[in-house]
């Protein structure tokens, strides 16, 4: 797990979890096994949590390849 | 409950080293993905020589070249609907959009997937926030949802925030003022013509806004107006309401700078997801703080169709962060956006930009709407008209204002002479979105 965010410094508890919840629906979003319910309300969150997560500097990439 | 003044407290408030350092974190990482994945970035790159190990410093931003509208419409032409500057396949979008048209040139299409849409809202996030705009705001869009992107942002955004969004959709201004009323909605987002268009058919209507709604705050978007401060205190005055000011672009798909609530005369620019440069229009080259010249965006944004040193031809005055004491570290254009470059008109040899003459229209209170007409006189002479009509009621003011307003334009213009003429009230066109106040009437010569 990163400890810190994208100009290097520490991560306090709730960027930590903040990141931890992207990257689970990360996870999420790359089953092919989900009912379509469950698949595209992922994708949904994931977009909202890329917002947060980029937003504190926390991560900066692109998720296309996972339909987002 | 007590809220923060800032959408995103960290970056908002954060020191200018850090915010640098963010920039060329994300520049980096932006012009690596668009070289892998964007032909048109691609060849853009190959053609000046160069590859994203050549960005190792936010200076190295000016050695990517710019990037125009002309070229992303000749991408466009040649390969219909998007062009080669998609960066992934049309099947990852779920939006398409396109720019208003005003202008009269094709269209630009563009399309975003779910992530790019939500950042789209997110921006306007920070704006309507930073503004004042609070989870128990009524929210009422005086916009008519078609295929420009408009106001839709701005619609994701204050369902975001958790506002309640009234969506105004296709009505009559008639419909809309009772809604507005009604549904005691505290926050009215449209162009500034459409707030005083708004504001003209309650009137007519016996309804004085400034007392019998609660609209307390108007967000202006669209055009250039919304900075003007005789248009801003007309709008305050009347609709008894603070009223601020944003600007956007479709090929950004959202917007990049807002007023904020303290309202210091300018715009903040949204700096942990844009680089904005100020550059010389001839030249190219940057200008310093305070001068007018061209803006040119790259957006950390959308990854679908990347924006780099974009020439957006808006001309701007940038300033200081600390021209305002609101505690954004997030520099800002004195004036908002002051109108564009190929604007400008040139009158028997001076220039005339729409945005000047509207600034010095609206400081008279008593006209209502108003029309820039440039026309022939013998087929040699270029003459300007404006016509106006004015108020119910205010009649009485015609001889010195007409007077007036001549002197002043002339004033302003190196002693350009400026035809006044008075026209019947409702014989102006109104608009909704964009106005479109100028006339240009004069022949366009054709050489076969």
């Amino acid at each position: 797990m990163t400890q810190t965010d994208i100009l290097g410094r520490p991560l306090n508890k709730d960027e930590q979890d903040l990141l931890a919840a992207y990257n689970a629906l990360k996870d999420l979003a790359t089953r092919a096994d989900l009912a379509p319910c469950a698949a595209r309300n992922v994708r949904r969150a994931l977009a909202a949590m890329w917002q947060a997560t980029n937003d504190l500097d926390l991560q900066f990439e692109q998720l296309y390849e996972l339909g987002v | 409950m007590a809220y923060s003044p800032y959408w995103n407290p960290k970056n908002e408030t954060m020191a200018r080293d850090d915010l640098h350092a963010l920039q060329l974190y994300k520049l980096r990482r932006m012009v690596a993905w668009a070289y892998a994945n964007s032909p048109f970035h691609r060849a853009h790159f190959d053609a000046a020589g160069l590859t994203p190990e050549y960005i190792q410093t936010l200076d190295d931003l000016r050695r990517i070249p710019f990037m125009t509208r002309e070229e992303w419409m000749a991408s466009i032409a040649d390969q219909p609907l998007f062009g080669d500057l998609p960066a992934t396949a049309p099947a990852n979008a779920i939006r398409y959009h396109l720019t208003s048209g005003t202008s009269g040139r094709t269209p630009i299409r563009v399309l975003d997937s779910t992530k790019d849409w939500d950042w789209i809202a997110e921006m306007w996030c920070y704006g309507l926030w930073g503004f004042g705009i609070r989870p128990q705001d009524s929210v009422y869009f005086a916009f008519g949802y078609g295929s420009f992107i408009g106001f839709w942002g701005a619609h994701y955004a204050c369902e975001k925030m958790g506002a309640l969004v009234i969506p105004g959709g296709a009505q009559t201004t008639e419909a809309r003022v009772k809604q507005i009323v009604e549904l005691g909605v505290t926050t009215v987002a449209s162009t500034p013509t459409y707030a005083l268009r708004l504001w003209q058919q309650a009137t007519e209507m016996g309804i004085n806004l400034a007392t019998e709604s609660k609209v307390d705050k108007l967000i202006l978007s669209g055009e250039p107006a919304g900075s003007i401060p005789a248009v801003k205190r007309q709008l305050e005055e009347a609709w008894g309401a603070k009223a601020g000011d944003t600007a956007g672009m479709t090929e950004l798909g959202t917007i990049m700078i807002f007023e904020c609530a303290r309202q210091p005369g300018g715009t903040h620019i949204i700096e942990d997801h844009y680089i904005e440069e100020v550059v010389d229009p001839a030249t190219g080259e940057p200008v310093p703080y305070g001068t007018l010249g061209e803006r040119v965006v790259t957006s950390f944004g959308r990854g679908f169709i990347p924006v780099l040193r974009y020439r957006t031809k808006d001309m701007v005055v940038k300033v200081p962060h600390t021209n305002c004491d609101c505690g954004r570290t997030g520099d800002l254009y004195d004036g908002g956006i002051r109108g564009r470059w190929d604007d400008m008109k040139l009158i028997r040899g001076t220039n005339v930009y729409p945005r000047a003459v509207e600034a010095i229209v609206r400081e008279h209170d008593a006209i209502d709407e108003f029309q820039i007409y440039i026309w022939r006189r013998d087929d040699i002479r270029d003459e300007i008209t404006i016509k106006l009509e004015l108020k119910p009621g205010r009649e009485a003011e015609w001889p010195a204002l007409e007077a007036g307003l001549a002197r002043e334009l002339a004033d302003a213009h190196e002693g350009l002479r400026f035809l006044i003429e008075r026209m019947e009230p409702g014989t102006l066109p109104r608009f909704e979105l964009k106005a479109k106040r100028l006339e240009d009437a004069r022949p366009t010569a054709v050489y076969s």
